[in-house]
C-alpha cells in the first residue's frame, strides 16, 4: 500500500493544465521531496490531495482509499502557503481551533505535545500576528501535526527561512518522521536542505512527473567528478581533455566526471608544469543532478 | 517501507464531523469581539430609535411618536410587507442586516485567514461546513434578538410608550423571528460561498437581501393591484414580517417551515457549489 497514490490527474486553469495526466507515487513512510520549478504545478498537485481543488480528471487515493473518504481525511495534516491561522488569536487558541475540529478529546495536552515538537513551548500565549515568519511556519507544522496525522503535505516550508530556522525545521521534519511514522509530502526549491532528509524525490515539470527515484537509486546513480584549481586554467583544462572523456570549467574550477583518483590527475598536471591549488573529490548533489535533468529536458 | 505504527482509517459518523466544526465555529464566535460588538450594536440601535422618535425638532416642537407602545419597536402591528415609514421598518428584522453583515465577516475571516484551507483539508465532506456556519450564525442571530428585545424595551420604556400589549401574541412574534434566523443564516452562509473571493461583494449582497427590498417592492406591487398578499409569507423576509403583534401559533408554524424549508434549498445548494468548484 502507498501513502499517495495518482494516477492520470489533470487540474486546468482557463483552459491551460497545470497539472497535466500527472502520476505520482509515496511509499508509506517516505518523506518525498517533490520538485519543480515556479509554476511546474507542485502546489496545485498538494492542493488537490487536500481537496482544495476539484480535478478536471483522474484518481487520487490515500492509503489505498478514495481521497474524498472522511476516515481518511481526517489523518492529513497540510501546511499550504501558509499555515491558516487567525492573526488575531494566540499560538494556543489557533490550536485549540483545530484541536476541537478534529474532536480530540485530549486537546490541552495534544497542544502541549505538538509546540514541544516544534520548539514553540513558550510561545503559546504569543498572538499569531505578532510571530516571525520561522515561528508561524513551525506553528503551521504544530497545526498539521495535531490529531496524530499519517500524511504531512508541507508546501514550501521551510522558504523564507534564515539558516537556523532551516536547521530547526530540518531536525523537526526528521523527528516526526521517525518518531511518528508519518509520511511527509514535501515541495521546496530549497534543494540542499530537501536533499538532507528526502528519501525519495518526485520531480515535476509543466504539470507532468518526469522523475521519480528514491534517494537510494540517486546516489548510485549520481556521477562523481574531481574538481581542482591552478594557475593556468584554460591549459590545464586542454590538457586534461586528452585524457579524460568529460573535463568542464564550472563554478570557477575544472572538474574531471567519472574520475576517481585524484592522485593520478595530480600526477599528470604536475609532470606537464602545471600547479594544482586546490583539489577535491565531489559527487554530483541534488540541485546540480535537477539542472542537468531539466537542461536535457529543454534540449540544450 | 517499515512504518512504526499501524494504519487505522475510521470515518467519523456525520454527527462527530459536525460536532467538530460546530465546535470550532462556536469557538471563534465566542472568542473573538466581533460577535459582542453585534450584541451590543442590536441593543443599542432600538434604543436610539426609540429616544430619537421621541424627540424635540429643531424649532424646540415635540414631534408626534411614530410608536403607541414599546413593543412596536419589536414588531409591528400587523404584518406591513410595504414600508411606508421608518417606523414600519424599525423592529426586530433589523436584526437580520446586523446578522447579515456579521456572517459575511465571520465567513470572510475563514477565507481571508486561510483557516478554511484547514478546515477542508480534514472535512471532506462539505456539507459539514454548510451546516456549521447556518447553526452558529443563527444562534448569533439569536442572541441578537435577545439583546435588541432588551434594549428596544429600555429604550421605549424611557422614551415613555405605554408597555400595553397582547402578550401571547408578542411571544410568538418573537419567536417567529428567532426562527426565521436559521433561514436567514442559511441565505447569508450560501451567498458567501457564492462571492468567497469578493467580500465587497459578500458583504453587500448580505445587506441588498436582509433588507428584504425585493419583497417589499413584489409587496408594492401586489398592494397596487389588490392581490392577496399572504404568498409573500413564503419568502423568508416575508415571513419575518408576518411574525408581528397579532402572531398566533399558525404564525409561528408558518415560521418554522418557511425557515426550515429554506435552510434546507440553501444547505443543499451550498454544499453542491462548495463540491463541485475549487475552495478558493
Amino acid at each position: 500500500m502507498n501513502a499517495i497514490e495518482i494516477r492520470n490527474l489533470s487540474k486546468s486553469f482557463r483552459g491551460m493544465y497545470a497539472v497535466d495526466h500527472l502520476n505520482m507515487t509515496v511509499p508509506v513512510g517516505a518523506i518525498y521531496g517533490f520538485i519543480g520549478e515556479n509554476g511546474s504545478g507542485k502546489s496545485t498537485t498538494e492542493k488537490l490531495i487536500c481537496g482544495h481543488l476539484v480535478p478536471d480528471g483522474g484518481t487520487i487515493t490515500l492509503f489505498g482509499k478514495d481521497y474524498t473518504d472522511p476516515g481518511v481525511r481526517v489523518r492529513v495534516g497540510a501546511l499550504i502557503e501558509d499555515p491558516g491561522c487567525f492573526p488575531g488569536s494566540s499560538v494556543y487558541q489557533n490550536l485549540m481551533m483545530q484541536a476541537i475540529n478534529l474532536g480530540l478529546e485530549n486537546g490541552e495536552e495534544e497542544i502541549r505535545r505538538v509546540l514541544e515538537i516544534v520548539r514553540m513551548e513558550d510561545s503559546a500565549n504569543l498572538k499569531f500576528k505578532n510571530c516571525s515568519l520561522g515561528m508561524k511556519q513551525r506553528i503551521g507544522i504544530a497545526m498539521a501535526l495535531l490529531g496524530d496525522p499519517a500524511l504531512l503535505i508541507l508546501d514550501e516550508p521551510i522558504n523564507g527561512l534564515d539558516t537556523d530556522g532551516m536547521r530547526i525545521m530540518r531536525e523537526i521534519l526528521v523527528d516526526i518522521t521517525q518518531t511518528y511514522g508519518c509520511t511527509v509530502l514535501i515541495s521546496s526549491h530549497i534543494l540542499g536542505e530537501l536533499e538532507k532528509i528526502a528519501t525519495h524525490y518526485g520531480i515535476i515539470r509543466q504539470g507532468r512527473m518526469i522523475m521519480e527515484i528514491s534517494a537510494k537509486e540517486m546516489d548510485s546513480r549520481a556521477q562523481m567528478f574531481i574538481s581542482l584549481k591552478t594557475g593556468e586554467m584554460q591549459k590545464a583544462k586542454a590538457l586534461l581533455q586528452k585524457k579524460f572523456a568529460d573535463v568542464r570549467e564550472e563554478d570557477g574550477s575544472i572538474r574531471v566526471y567519472d574520475a576517481d583518483d585524484p592522485a593520478a590527475i595530480v600526477d599528470y598536471l604536475m609532470k606537464n608544469g602545471h600547479v594544482i591549488s586546490e583539489i577535491k573529490k565531489n559527487k554530483i548533489g541534488l540541485e546540480e543532478y535537477y539542472i542537468e535533468l531539466m537542461s536535457q529536458k529543454e534540449g540544450k | 517501507m517499515e512504518t512504526k505504527r499501524e494504519l487505522k482509517f475510521e470515518s467519523p459518523s456525520f454527527s462527530k464531523r459536525l460536532k467538530g466544526m460546530l465546535g470550532v465555529d462556536f469557538y471563534r464566535l465566542f472568542h473573538t469581539p466581533m460577535f459582542y460588538i453585534f450584541l451590543v450594536i442590536a441593543a443599542i440601535i432600538p434604543a436610539m430609535v426609540s429616544a430619537m422618535t421621541t424627540m424635540p425638532d429643531a424649532n424646540g416642537n415635540k414631534m408626534e411618536p411614530l410608536y403607541s407602545n414599546v413593543w412596536q419597536i419589536i414588531a409591528a402591528s400587523e404584518p406591513l410587507y410595504v414600508v411606508n415609514s421608518i417606523a414600519d421598518y424599525a423592529n426586530m428584522n433589523m436584526v437580520f442586516i446586523f446578522g447579515g453583515i456579521m456572517v459575511s465577516i465571520f465567513i470572510g475571516h475563514d477565507y481571508k485567514s486561510g483557516y478554511v484551507k484547514q478546515l477542508f483539508t480534514t472535512h471532506a465532506k462539505k456539507q459539514d461546513y454548510m451546516m456549521s456556519k447556518s447553526i452558529v450564525c443563527a444562534f448569533a442571530m439569536v442572541c441578537m434578538c435577545i439583546t435588541y428585545l432588551i434594549g428596544g424595551t429600555i429604550g421605549g420604556v424611557l422614551a415613555g410608550y405605554s408597555l400595553e400589549v397582547n402578550v401571547g401574541s408578542l411571544i410568538l412574534a418573537i419567536l417567529g423571528k428567532m426562527i426565521m434566523s436559521f433561514g436567514w443564516a442559511s441565505l447569508y452562509t450560501f451567498l458567501n460561498i457564492i462571492f468567497r473571493k469578493y467580500f465587497g461583494v459578500s458583504i453587500a449582497s448580505s445587506f441588498f437581501f436582509g433588507t428584504g427590498i425585493l419583497i417589499i417592492g413584489i409587496a408594492a406591487i401586489v398592494e397596487n393591484l389588490s392581490l392577496p398578499t399572504s404568498f409573500l409569507n413564503l419568502f423568508l423576509y416575508g415571513s419575518s414580517v408576518n411574525a408581528c403583534l397579532v402572531s398566533g401559533i399558525p404564525t409561528l408554524l408558518i415560521c418554522a417551515a418557511v425557515s426550515a424549508a429554506w435552510a434546507v434549498i440553501y444547505n443543499v445548494l451550498g454544499t453542491r457549489i462548495l463540491s463541485k468548484s475549487d475552495v478558493y
